[in-house]
Order: structure tokens, then C-alpha cells, then sequence
């Protein structure tokens, strides 16, 4: 009976799914790239040229030998970078500069990690960039379902729950059975907490509450590779929902793990519903297909559908 | 499905996805931050005592012209942000010559400005009881003068 636990496992793994949903993600995250380069990793450049005394490599660039950067090799990091992202999001050569995005990518976040600090934001979008550069060309508008397309947002989906699972497993491992009736919510608020964040310090209960509530929707994520489309919706809403509220506490984003929840959308249904917007002698028929995806790009506003 | 996979295609995609998978659960089950990116999952994984205490770097820098104040510690002012000086503040109270090296990042991003010739690198200490903060105190780590 090994052939139909198989093909229950393949449809699992490589799920029929639109091209032009991967085609979505994949420019998302192209496009995402370039901010996060520019913004949330861009410590790069001044480390470059700060003093090489302070660059303390990963295992991954001293295993593959790789020197400390200097200013010339992050700038032509950074170019390359940018070439490639927009080659990816413009949607030619998915496949080689896909490849070479998420390569350079790699590169570029393990440095900016060689400085003493990494952050686990990072882990699902470096997945996700191999992964979608698995897939070959793939339009906007194309409704094909492709079981690589399927694959590919699959394994953005893993690398985001394991991101969210696999911080309880560490809250565990490191912070005991005990974290949650700890004080960590009230020291991050007192070392990088906003007016919001001064005003919940002074609630320690609420913040108490707060610990459980994170460890315990951590704990659950997993659910979210096995549930209904709609439910993947809702849940990624939630997730947003909590990276906002911690964002208004403590200015702390995860934007590159925000992002790659993307994976969990029907993000086909945007394109036909923004041209179908923009069109206005839309036929009946095509305003109804328009109408649709608004209400599904937006789970959380709109009541749940049967 | 319009276009399927065939079962190799499939396969090494299979494999490659569980080895990913694996690494990042070794990663957070046994492995340390020098193994990213499968690093343990461990920001805000710390139990901090209800009753404990806060600590936060800070930095405090005399320039040239002896005007003595408060640097934010990010990467456009000294080349290092707070966490990264704070993973390695032990190395910088066992050497404090080593905070040269942010007085030689400030002058190498800022050389319209007077260059610094003392460092001070101070803990802001914040005590807590049952989960409240109480008010501040600050406590010296390191400091290093310009020869």
C-alpha cells in the first residue's frame, strides 16, 4: 500500500498550484530584496569599511574560505544584487538569475550576520529565494497549475513555520518550560520599547499574558501546512496582526519573515482583480471574477466564507 | 494539474526541502548562531527573571574639541549596532583598546567631523520587581583615551 501514501505525500509537497501565484511571490520577493539591502541589512557597506577587526565570519564563510569584505567586494555584491532582483522581478531568466539572487543574497545576509549579532528573520526569505528560483518561467496572468510552482511556495511555507515553530523550540531550550512566566516581553520593552511598549510596561500581567499567547501561536503553526486554503489566509493574518503589534511595542518588524508569508495567499486573484479595477467597460462576467479576489486578498476584513 | 513534476524532479526537491527542514531543527534543538543559517531560533528565547535585571549598552564619546555626549550606537555612527557591541562587551572590557576601533569607524563615516578622542562604554542597569521596571542606573565597562 506504499503507492497511495506517496502520492498523498507528493500531493502534499507538490501541490497544483497557479503559475501566476508563484509568479506573484517570486517578483515580491525579488523586489523585497532591494529594501532589505537597502534598509535592513544595509550595515553591510558601513562595516566594509569600518575595521576588519571587528568582523567575526560565520562558520559558513570560514568553511568556504571566504575573506573579510572589503568596500569594493559589498559594492559589487550589492550590484549584482540589484541586477539580479530586477531581472527576477521584470520575470526573465526565473531560473539563472533567480539562482544567482539567491546566492548573492546569501552572501550578503552572512555578512551582514559576521558582526557579533544574527537575526532569525532572515532564514525564510534565503529559503525562499532558492526556492522560487526552482521554478522556470512563469507570467502573471498564467493559470496553468504547476506542481514546481507548488513545491516552491510550499517550501517558503516550511521555512516560515519552522522560523515561527522552531522559536518555541528555542524559547524552550533556552528560556525553560519557564519562559512564558518570565519578564522578557518587560525587558524588551525596556531596551527598545516605544511610548505604546512604556505604557504596557506598565501592565506586567498583560505582558505575562502576551508570553503565552506567542509561545502557544508559535507552538500551533505548524497547522498551517495542512489546513484549507482559507484557513492558511486567516492564519497568515494573524501572524501579521502579531508582527504589527510588536512592531508598535518595540519598533521590531521581521518584515523579511512577514513577507514570505505571502506564500500562504491566493495572490493569483490580484492581478485579474487590479486590472479588472482599472478596466472600466469590464464585461459582468469579468467584475465578478474582480470582485472575488478583493474580499480574498483581505481575509481578516471580510467574514469568512463557506 | 496542467504541468506535473516527474517523480526525480520531485524527489531531489523532496530531499533538499527536508535537509533544509533538518538543518534548521538541529539548528534550534542543538546548534549555536555561528551555524546560521541553521542558528538557533533564539531571539527573545531567553527567560528573563521577573525579578532580574535590563542591561543596555550605551556609549558616551569626548570629541576634539571636548564636547562630551551620548553616541547612538548603529552602524552609521560608529560602524557597530548596540547588539553588536553588547556581543562583544567582554571582549571590550577585557581590551578596552579595542574601543579605538569605533573612534576610527567615526572618523572614517564622518570625516567632516571632529574625530573622537575618548570612548566610554557604560551599561544602563534596570532593575526589575514582579515584571515592573524601576528607575535606571548606569555602570562603567570600558573606556579608552586617544594616546
Amino acid at each position: 500500500m506504499g503507492r497511495p501514501v506517496t502520492s498523498r505525500l507528493e500531493r502534499w509537497l507538490a501541490p497544483a498550484v497557479p503559475l501566476a501565484r508563484l509568479a506573484v511571490v517570486r517578483r515580491l520577493l525579488a523586489l523585497f530584496v532591494l529594501a532589505d539591502i537597502a534598509l535592513l541589512t544595509a550595515d553591510v557597506v558601513p562595516h566594509a569599511k569600518g575595521p576588519d577587526e571587528l568582523y567575526q565570519p560565520l562558520l559558513l564563510r570560514r568553511a568556504l574560505d571566504l575573506p573579510a569584505p572589503g568596500p569594493a567586494y559589498v559594492e559589487g555584491l550589492a550590484a549584482v544584487l540589484v541586477v539580479a532582483a530586477l531581472v527576477v522581478a521584470v520575470g526573465r531568466l526565473p531560473r539563472l538569475a533567480g539562482a544567482v539572487l539567491a546566492v548573492a543574497f546569501l552572501d550578503w545576509v552572512s555578512i551582514a550576520f559576521s558582526y557579533g549579532k544574527i537575526d532569525h528573520d532572515h532564514f525564510a526569505l534565503v529559503v525562499g529565494l532558492f526556492a522560487v528560483a526552482t521554478v522556470g518561467p512563469a507570467g502573471l496572468r498564467d493559470p496553468r497549475t504547476s506542481a514546481a510552482a507548488g513545491f516552491a511556495l510550499r517550501a517558503v511555507q516550511v521555512a516560515c513555520v519552522a522560523t515561527y515553530f522552531l522559536s518555541a523550540v528555542a524559547k524552550v531550550r533556552f528560556g525553560g518550560w519557564g519562559w512564558a512566566t518570565g519578564a522578557t516581553f518587560a525587558w524588551a520593552m525596556s531596551r527598545r520599547g516605544t511610548q505604546l511598549g512604556d505604557v504596557l510596561a506598565q501592565f506586567p500581567w498583560l505582558l505575562r499574558a502576551g508570553q503565552w499567547g506567542v509561545l502557544v501561536m508559535e507552538a500551533l503553526t505548524p497547522a498551517l501546512l495542512f489546513v484549507r486554503a482559507r484557513w492558511q489566509a486567516v492564519g497568515a493574518t494573524v501572524l501579521v496582526g502579531f508582527h504589527l503589534a510588536t512592531w508598535a511595542a518595540t519598533r521590531i518588524h521581521f518584515l523579511p519573515l512577514v513577507v514570505c508569508l505571502a506564500a500562504f495567499l491566493p495572490l493569483e486573484r490580484i492581478v485579474p482583480a487590479v486590472t479588472g479595477l482599472r478596466r472600466r467597460r469590464a464585461t459582468p462576467r469579468r467584475a465578478a471574477d474582480a470582485s472575488r479576489p478583493a474580499a480574498a486578498g483581505a481575509p481578516a476584513c471580510g467574514p469568512p466564507r463557506a | 494539474m496542467d504541468l506535473p513534476l516527474t517523480r526525480r524532479a520531485l524527489l531531489w526537491r523532496g530531499v533538499a526541502l527536508a535537509a533544509v527542514t533538518a538543518g534548521a531543527a538541529y539548528g534550534s534543538l542543538r546548534g549555536v548562531d555561528d551555524h546560521w543559517p541553521f542558528a538557533p531560533m533564539s531571539q527573545f528565547a531567553f527567560r528573563t527573571d521577573p525579578d532580574g535585571e535590563v542591561r543596555a549598552a550605551f556609549v558616551m564619546a569626548v570629541d576634539a574639541r571636548g564636547d562630551r555626549r551620548e553616541l547612538a550606537l548603529t552602524n552609521e555612527t560608529v560602524g557597530m549596532n548596540r547588539a553588536e557591541v553588547e556581543g562583544q562587551l567582554e571582549g571590550f572590557r577585557s581590551r578596552p583598546e579595542r574601543l579605538a576601533a569605533l573612534a576610527d569607524a567615526w572618523a572614517a563615516l564622518h570625516p567632516d567631523r571632529p574625530r573622537l578622542v575618548r570612548v566610554e562604554l557604560l551599561e544602563r542597569v534596570t532593575r526589575m520587581r514582579g515584571g515592573r521596571l524601576l528607575d535606571p542606573v548606569q555602570e562603567p565597562v570600558a573606556a579608552w583615551g586617544a594616546p
